[in-house]
């Protein structure tokens, strides 16, 4: 109940953080989202940062708030296909193809980073502890 | 944009979100853990063509602009993810498992431009 709890307000606060980029960030129906691609490719890199680093110790609700509920949410993939699929209506088909590249090259890239820096950054070990 | 449309919207988008961790609470109770990225693959799918049939009734006028906020920003957005779909991507490859990582980036891409495409073809 308490990780559904978690995922509730996660998904309240990334849907809110989402709706203000776009709002600061508009973007007409024939022109790249940029927006969503800068929501995308960061929401991947904090979710791997935060899984390698944490995930081992985190309790459940923890995760399902943070990683379903708020990234879970921040991030999406609608956009993307409805983005991509506007373009091409409007035949602006190398304009789609680009954002679809950008976006998976740019959202794996930002994941593989982000487990890779979470992983390296391990605690440090005090001494007189 | 209004504080009600806002409230509304937030909370469309975490319903939608407990629905996505409800469905990934149920494939990984049916398939075994870690076998391949179903729930997202689902949500996506789902979540891109819904945001299809509310694009084709954009062009015609036929929802409003604060129905379209609402569906899009809110359900769409809060039930789908890019976020776990580029992790869960990413982990299959370093687990050694290019095939799954790229029958779930094939599938993700494919069927959702096709609901999508279908959705807005269905509405338009």
């Amino acid at each position: 109940m308490s990780q559904l709890f978690a995922v509730l307000v996660g998904g309240i606060l990334g849907t809110g953080i989402r709706l203000g980029v776009d709002t600061l960030l508009p973007h007409g129906a024939d022109d790249l989202p940029l927006g969503t691609l800068i929501i995308n490719v960061l929401g991947s890199f904090l979710l791997g940062l935060i899984v390698a680093r944490f995930w081992s110790a985190a309790p459940l609700w923890l995760k399902a708030g943070l990683g379903t509920g708020l990234l879970g949410s921040f991030t999406t993939f609608s956009a993307l296909m409805v983005s991509a699929v506007a373009l091409t209506g409007s035949g602006l088909w190398l304009l789609a193809a680009v954002y679809l590249v950008l976006s998976l090259v740019l959202g794996f890239g930002a994941a593989a980073i982000g487990l890779r820096v979470g992983r390296v950054s391990t605690p440090i070990d005090w001494v007189d502890e | 944009m209004s504080p009600a449309l806002v409230v509304v919207t937030l909370a469309a988008g975490g319903v939608a979100a407990v629905a996505r961790y409800l469905l990934s609470v149920a494939t990984a109770r049916v398939s075994k853990a870690e076998s391949f990225p179903w729930a997202v693959l689902i949500v996506n799918v789902v979540g891109s063509g819904l945001g299809g049939v509310v694009l084709g009734l954009a062009r015609h006028a036929a929802l409003s602009p604060d129905i379209q906020l609402i569906v899009l920003t809110g359900v769409c957005g809060g039930l789908t993810t890019f976020s776990t779909f580029s992790v869960e991507t990413i982990q299959l490859l370093t687990h050694g498992r290019w095939r799954a990582a790229c029958l779930s980036v094939g599938l993700n891409l494919v069927v959702g431009i096709g609901a999508c495409t279908a959705g807005y073809l269905l509405a338009a």
